[in-house]
């Protein structure tokens, strides 16, 4: 469930990025910074190749395999997320692309739970010809060891040179594994050079955000020490004990899983600004005391009755019904979570939305460092070793992730989604208020800004992006300049079926039955006392943190030599 | 029994049917389903007797087919899975062939009984069943048998209907109305506030104590209707003939029911009774996953929730069969034993 959520949020944070657009104002703080760091296409490692048109290059071996075959083949694409309902169709970018490659897509995607779907495939021993899943799923490993999916470098070497001028080093050097093979290549991908260029334009889901008419109306208080925290949330429930007829829930937090809950954990420690390592060393951060003091508040929250049992029990369902309602003065919410939400409420009334604000800071009162763009990305893409066609599958990949293909899936067809418009590529006035207005006929019709976004690349989109509008510009630019990059940090957790991999399950769990608990205790003591009970009563403590920081050593590692 | 029955059904369709147990000097009734009577000459020719049996076999051929698709559909679910329980010894990968798995002889076993929520996870599951058993069982036969007096045949059937209605609805749907009407705002709080019982609003699932309560009450409006059926049909072969006897001699209609009806379809309560003992360590997991949260949980994590997290969440297929099959094997023996004491007490047994 949490990484589903993590999916659907990416997606979500990829496409509100591109469908919240603006007609009104041009000249916002978005669209300048993005304005800003648009590569003119030479120096970006991934928009390096030859641009699109002028792609008519002397030697034969530089000319992009997809080119020279363009008979149609229908290549089946498996993609690992049930809620994926798009079809490959009528849309203008799917015919564009189809009249250009000769490739047509048929979407496979699980009808239910996709794990089972997955395993199935694993089990069975047949993949469709393209993959598409999380970077950090653990099927990736299983497929590459099960040797089920082919080589990209190997690829390329026999039928595409092409695909090397358009992929990014830094990404290829990051997921090649052990054998010295790359297998898969990312989407929403962003490596150290990225966050040299793009840094200050990026942004991160996690925000705490505070409902503005209330907020206002107890007078805007500073939220960011425990004392400053409770009392603002002490005021807010004194001043509105309920929303229209239903009692206000004080602080809103995501849902509690079988592990524990994100809001509390690694989304609280970045505002608190929680190193992972010291000296190389990865850290436990649940046992860092600035951690246990805002833990300690929340108790006291609770102990003040200023947390609902709502929180508790509460699925997503029920929560966006009721952030729709305005029900939280506070939360610790990822902000494309509720954008929808954000946007109802926003068009009811501009002043019941909510924004984000300074949230729980350390006792020094360091900047949050939040979760950015990392360089595994969202997901990978890899090939299955019975694909249709070796050569039109690569050369097809080479096409998604060069500039030109980026640019068709993002603006879709010149003339018809797109234009040249004062001097710069963007879509025709009538294809962005359809996009802003109702995405689904959007996708139907037109199939652009990224609707196939398996390959996506979330950097160069940046100079063919309409600028964002509210209500969820402020949220998204309250994150600017706080968002690092956390891609060492990456698949730490060691595969569930090894040893490590079921202490570190079974910790995991342990946790997530410890944390109401540690919440719900009455007194300072008894957290403590409830605490140190789950410090003992984890198992091979010491195993589980070699293997992760094996791991981290290694992306280090990797990080290093890209520089 | 009836599944069995179900898949047998067309060759198994003339013989004696006792009409009712209750009685030792009732008197079998011989009942041909079939209009056909049995051939005595054929039977002494084996030749003709085949002959006759393919015969019998063609003019019944689309109900074998559909006996077939169901024999089919329990060998591929049920019979070629038990040859699978085998991973639970070793340590499969789904990614290889079984025979590169290697032996782990009873690890998974012995990692499942050393757990340490094994004592609650289990606490858990059987006093939920047992509390279904309890409460859940006798209940519709009540039902049955109350329905079975209502006069008026639309009014029953409008009961009926209604009584049904929950049974075709997921517990994922359920669940979520569960959710609202238990929750601090919702209906049963207002319901209960509006007629005095309470004075202040309670979150119902946020509180342990009243979990099981809400799985076996739910549980229980949910199936009522729909387990009483089954009596309904068993209530409707009771002859006639018992009752207008019992009339006869001044019964009243609670003597009847108590007298008559209970007694005839007590070979269906016994089988049934054996089938819900060997499911005790069933729990129904939709249901109890829809509803479990992190504040009820030291009351609603059941094996099934634990096997679902521990691992089929972790792709540790192995250790999910060895839970499961130490399952197997104590709900067998739950079904021998309970089967042994029905036969016992009242001579109805499963085999």
């Amino acid at each position: 469930m949490g990484t589903t959520r993590k999916i659907l949020t990416s997606l979500l944070a990829a496409t509100t990025a591109i469908s919240l657009a603006a007609c009104s104002s041009g000249s916002s703080g978005g669209n300048s910074a993005a304005g800003g760091s648009s590569p003119s296409g030479s120096a970006s490692p991934s928009a390096s190749a030859v641009s699109s048109e002028s792609a008519s290059p002397s030697a034969s071996g530089d000319q992009p395999a997809w080119q020279k075959n363009t008979s149609p083949i229908t290549f089946d694409w498996y993609i690992n997320f049930s809620w994926f309902n798009s079809k490959w169709g009528d849309d203008v970018v799917a015919k564009y692309v189809e009249k250009k490659t000769g490739v047509k897509l048929n979407f496979i995607v699980p009808a239910g739970d996709e794990k089972a779907k997955m395993n199935t495939m694993l089990a069975s021993g047949q993949l469709p010809d393209f993959v598409t899943l999380q970077a950090t799923d653990e099927a990736v490993k299983k497929m590459i060891n099960g040797k089920m999916v082919l080589p990209l470098n190997e690829l390329a070497d026999q039928y595409d040179a092409y695909f090397y001028k358009v992929a990014d080093p830094a990404k290829l050097g990051w997921f090649k594994q052990a054998d010295g093979n790359v297998y898969g290549y990312p989407n929403a991908s962003s490596s150290p050079e990225d966050y040299k260029k793009y840094g200050q334009s990026f942004t991160s889901n996690q925000t705490f955000e505070v409902r503005k008419d209330m907020y206002e109306a107890i007078g805007s208080p500073d939220m960011s020490t425990p004392e400053g925290f409770l009392n603002a949330l002490k005021l807010a429930k004194e001043k509105f004990p309920e929303v229209e007829g239903q009692p206000l829930i004080p602080l809103g937090l995501h849902e509690f899983t079988d592990n524990g809950n994100y809001s509390l954990e690694d989304y609280l420690q970045n505002f608190l600004a929680i190193p992972r390592q010291k000296d190389g060393k990865l850290v436990d951060r649940r046992q860092d005391p600035e951690y246990l003091t805002w833990l300690k508040t929340l108790r006291k929250a609770n102990e003040m009755g200023l947390l609902a049992k709502d929180i508790f029990i509460d699925k997503r369902p029920q929560m966006e019904e009721k952030i729709a309602q305005g029900r939280y003065f506070a939360m610790l919410y990822q902000r494309t979570d509720f954008a929808n939400q954000n946007i109802a409420l926003y068009q009811k009334d501009p002043n019941k939305v909510y924004i984000a604000v300074n949230g729980p800071a350390n006792s020094k009162g360091d900047a949050p460092t939040l979760a950015g763009p990392g360089i595994s990305g969202w997901t990978v893409t890899l090939i299955s070793k019975n694909v249709k066609d070796k050569e039109r599958a690569i050369a097809f990949l080479s096409y998604l992730i060069s500039e030109e293909g980026e640019k068709d899936m993002f603006l879709g067809e010149k003339g018809v989604t797109y234009d040249t418009i004062d001097g710069k590529d963007q879509f025709k006035p009538e294809v962005i208020e359809l996009l802003n207005k109702d995405r689904t006929a959007f996708d139907q019709k037109y199939g652009a800004s990224y609707k196939y976004w398996m390959l996506m690349d979330t950097n160069m989109n940046l100079q063919w992006a309409p600028p964002s509008v509210e209500p969820g510009k402020q949220l998204e630019d309250w994150t600017k300049g706080k968002s690092i990059s956390m891609s060492e940090f990456d698949g730490l957790d060691p595969s569930p079926e090894s040893k490590e991999g079921i202490a570190n399950s079974n910790n995991l769990r342990l946790w997530g039955k410890t944390l109401p608990k540690l919440l719900l205790a009455k007194s300072d003591e008894e957290f403590d006392n409830i605490f140190d009970k789950y410090l003992k009563d984890r198992k091979d403590v010491e195993a589980v943190d070699a293997a992760r920081q094996a791991v981290y050593d290694a992306n280090m590692e990797k990080l290093k030599s890209m520089q | 029994m009836r599944r069995l029955l179900f898949v047998l059904g067309p060759l198994y369709n003339e013989g004696h049917v006792k009409v009712c147990n209750a009685n030792d000097e009732e008197v079998p009734q011989k009942v041909s389903v079939h209009a056909e009577a049995p051939n005595p000459t054929a039977a002494s020719i084996g030749g003709a007797a085949r002959r006759s049996w393919l015969k019998k076999l063609m003019r019944q051929r689309a109900l074998q087919v559909m006996a077939l698709l169901g024999i089919a559909w329990m060998i591929v679910f049920n019979f070629i899975p038990i040859y699978w329980n085998v991973i639970a010894f070793r340590e499969f990968d789904i990614i290889q062939p079984l025979s590169a798995a290697p032996w782990v002889g009873l690890d998974h076993f012995k990692e499942f009984l050393t757990d340490d929520s094994l004592g609650y996870v289990i606490r858990n599951t059987l006093a939920m069943s047992l509390l279904k058993l309890i409460i859940g069982f006798p209940l519709p036969i009540a039902f049955a048998l109350l329905l079975n007096e209502v006069r008026s045949i639309r009014y029953k059937k409008w009961i009926q209907t209604v009584s049904y209605l929950p049974h075709f609805l997921s517990w994922v749907i359920l669940g979520g109305i569960l959710a609202t009407w238990l929750a601090d705002v919702g209906i049963i709080n207002k319901l209960l506030m509006g007629l005095g019982f309470i004075d202040e609003p309670i979150s119902y699932l946020a509180e342990p104590k009243y979990f099981w309560s809400i799985i076996v009450a739910s549980d229980l409006w949910k199936e009522l209707g729909w387990s009483a059926i089954i009596y309904l049909a068993a209530i409707s072969g009771v002859s006639p003939e018992l009752y207008e006897a019992a009339t006869i001699d001044g019964a009243g209609r609670f003597q009847k029911m108590w007298k008559v009806t209970l007694p005839c379809i007590r070979g269906t309560i016994a089988i049934l009774f054996i089938l819900a003992v060997s499911a005790l360590l069933n729990s129904n997991f939709d249901q109890i996953l829809v509803l479990k949260n992190s504040l009820n949980e030291s009351k609603s994590t059941v094996i099934d929730v634990y096997v679902y997290q521990t691992g089929i969440s972790d792709g540790r297929f192995s250790y999910s069969a060895a839970v499961g099959l130490l399952k197997s094997v104590i709900a067998l023996g739950l079904l021998l034993g309970a089967n042994y004491v029905t036969k016992k007490l009242n001579d109805t047994s499963l085999f």
